[in-house]
């Protein structure tokens, strides 16, 4: 690990690589604070910004907006009682409430040193975990890797939704999407329709760009223009925290961030599980529990120092395994892979100092994000009250400069205009689009581990439930399948006893 | 020009409260489950004239889509089966409660989007796109305040030059 730390260190220090966390820390917590607007949005709009630039500045960008992503939706949670993002609900809680009592700048505080902890105590995880999950993944196969991707998308699939079974459909339809081009083992082409264009396959950035942006444009159709009138100049509180609230939040925000990293080493879930299993855990274990809901510091710190401890955590699967905790890293995958970076083991060693670069620089993006939030926090909440009507034409523009820039072609931008409909028909329909995300990012790999292994066995399946490892995954799927159903028939029962 | 947008607005008003009343019911489930079955099935159908193979093959380059539009009919089977035993026992379907002016509204968007993917392609001038974008939503949006369209536009052109010069996009 050592003979990797030095070299990293000076890939990542440098100008470019600081300028571009800052960007990235700056556009994630004004993204986030804007309720509306998600995170995942924010990384899809700015992926085909990184096309042009190398593995480190293009992830530490990406990094920048994920990680500052989960500090912004604090923002509007606190001064407006509206989470930016859903993982702030937690936040909200007892933030406003603390607002309300004349303490804004102080829960914004609470709000940006628990985050910065919960970040930085991730990414130490991310550095020492990484390499050893990689060195057990090192051991997988063809036909273990295949089980692998079935897992994840079996996971996601699962959770994504109300039903379990239109998540799978939804992951087909991105597996099959992912089939549109060359083979890539044979490079037939397939599922072109005698379009040219499509030989080269659908570009990931341009499928998102329609599947997630354009469709929240269409979905204006169904709000009504909300005004959120803020005034910044009720930020007018000293900011003090005392020593004796220091000292209370201490335990549930070290106790957060470690169930953050349990909770996003999983794949499906993320940091809205997190926060709120962690906002519950400090509320039980509390000498003040009824102090939560009426602006307890204890409360803001928990819940927010878990959503940000999931932000290394996930990055644990998707650089081990290529097994993305949530849709936003699943996209990173993609700019990963881009540079030529396939996760596994080999990434640890071969690449070892840009990975340890990208993970080191996952600590630095915290600092930052905990320098800005210092300074620029009156700016980002008066990026919450930015009217609809100037933000609606604008994120389009970005949709549509993103889709073109991939490979400046208006053919791109028709396309993320077809997925952008088809989105609002499967949104309809009820069909979540987080899998389809996950099958067009897994779909390659997916597809050519299950051909490699089956080229192996020539042709017998049975190599699928040869190997321990295959075994232990199939049991994972099963058992992962048994507990989503029955969470969800619980779910059903709750709600039928409620209407009832 | 004030009285004829007022009038306009007006009449847009009295159609979006008619529309507004009006609400298609869909079972969501069932429906779902038949759309998706058939799309698995014409998949199956155009895959020996989409998908090219060898005969040397011993896994080609349909096996991959074959397993998963198998999956697809089988979750889509299931999906049906379980609508249709709703029916049989007189459960309470899935319905899903569609509201035409929304739909009609998503529909204007939808157009304006396309009217700016073609203007831009039309004219091989993406900032011509840009501009109309932001009118049409400023006009979607009914906004008068004159100092939200200056903002709009400057913004549109500022991302335009920002991608064409900063980024080397050659719009």
């Amino acid at each position: 690990m050592l003979q990797h730390i030095i070299p990293a260190t000076g890939l990542l220090f440098t100008l470019q690589n600081i300028l571009w966390i800052n960007i990235g820390v700056f556009i994630g917590s004004v993204f986030a604070a804007i309720p509306g607007l998600s995170v995942i949005l924010c990384v899809i709009l700015f992926l085909p910004v990184t096309y042009s630039m190398t593995a480190i500045p293009g992830m530490m960008f990406l990094l920048g907006i994920y990680c500052a992503g989960g500090y912004g939706g604090s923002v509007s949670a606190i001064l407006i009682n509206t989470p930016g993002t859903p993982h702030a609900a937690a936040t909200m809680l007892d933030g406003h409430p603390l607002s309300e009592q004349g303490r804004t700048k102080a829960a914004l505080k609470i709000a940006l040193y628990a985050s910065t902890f919960g970040g930085v105590f991730s990414a130490l995880m991310l550095l020492f975990l990484g390499p050893q999950v990689a060195r057990i993944a090192a051991q997988l196969g063809t036909a273990e890797y295949f089980m692998v991707c079935v897992f994840g998308l079996t996971i996601i699939a699962g959770v994504s939704g109300k039903s379990m079974i239109k998540g799978l459909i939804s992951a087909c339809l991105g597996l099959l999407i992912s089939c549109v081009g060359s083979d890539p083992m044979t490079s037939y082409d397939r599922f072109t329709f005698g379009i040219p264009r499509l030989y080269l396959g659908l570009d990931l950035a341009v499928c998102l760009i329609g599947l997630f942006a354009l469709v929240e444009i269409m979905s204006k159709a169904e709000r009504r223009l909300d005004r959120l009138n803020l005034d910044t100049t009720q930020i007018k509180d000293d900011g003090v925290i005392t020593k004796a609230e220091y000292k209370r939040m201490a335990r549930p925000v070290l106790l957060s961030s470690i169930i953050g990293v349990m909770v996003g080493i999983i794949p499906g879930t993320g940091a809205s599980e997190a926060s709120w299993f962690s906002y519950n855990t400090a509320k039980n274990m509390s000498k003040h529990p009824e102090e939560f809901g009426h602006g307890s510091v204890e409360g803001i710190a928990a819940a927010e120092s878990a959503n940000n401890a999931v932000t290394g955590a996930t990055l644990i699967p998707l650089l081990t395994l290529g097994i993305p905790g949530d849709g936003t890293v699943a996209i990173m995958l993609s700019a990963l892979m881009i540079n030529g970076l396939n996760p596994g083991l080999s990434l640890f060693t071969t690449q070892g100092d840009i990975m340890y670069a990208i993970m080191l620089g996952l600590i630095l993006v915290n600092i930052f994000m905990l320098l800005q939030g210092k300074f620029l926090t009156t700016l980002f909440a008066k990026v919450v009250s930015i009217p609809q009507e100037i933000l609606t034409p604008i994120i389009v523009i970005f949709c549509f400069a993103g889709a073109y820039s991939v490979n400046e072609n208006y053919f791109d931008m028709g396309v993320a205009l077809i997925f952008g409909a088809l989105a609002w028909i499967l949104r309809k329909l009820e069909l979540p689009p987080v899998p389809i995300l996950l099958g067009l990012v897994l779909g390659s790999m997916t597809e050519t581990n299950f051909r490699r292994a089956l080229l192996i066995s020539n042709g017998s399946p049975k190599i699928f439930f040869s190997s321990v490892y295959c075994i232990i995954f199939l049991v994972l799927i099963l058992l992962a399948v048994g507990t989503i159903v029955r969470g969800k028939i619980k779910e059903r029962n709750a709600s039928q006893q409620k209407e009832d | 020009m004030s009285k004829w947008v007022e009038q306009f607005n007006g009449r847009m008003d009295a159609w979006g409260r008619k529309l507004h009343e009006k609400e298609i019911r869909i079972p969501i489930d069932l429906v779902t489950g038949i759309v998706f079955f058939f799309f698995a099935l014409w998949i199956f159908l155009v895959m020996p004239d989409q998908v090219a193979i060898s005969e040397k093959d011993v896994v080609n380059g349909r096996a991959f889509p074959t397993l998963l539009m198998a999956v697809m009919m089988l979750c889509c089977a299931m999906l049906v089966a379980k609508e249709l035993y709703k029916l049989a026992t007189k459960q309470p379907l899935n319905w899903k409660v569609i509201n035409v002016q929304v739909e009609m509204k998503a529909l204007v968007i939808l157009a304006i989007l396309v009217l700016t993917w073609l203007l831009s392609r039309l004219t091989g001038l993406f900032v011509v796109g840009a501009v109309f974008c932001c009118l049409g939503f400023l006009l979607y949006f009914r906004c008068r305040k004159k100092s939200y369209y200056v903002i709009t536009l400057a913004l549109a052109v500022a991302i335009w030059a920002a991608f064409r010069f900063a980024l080397g996009v050659d719009f």
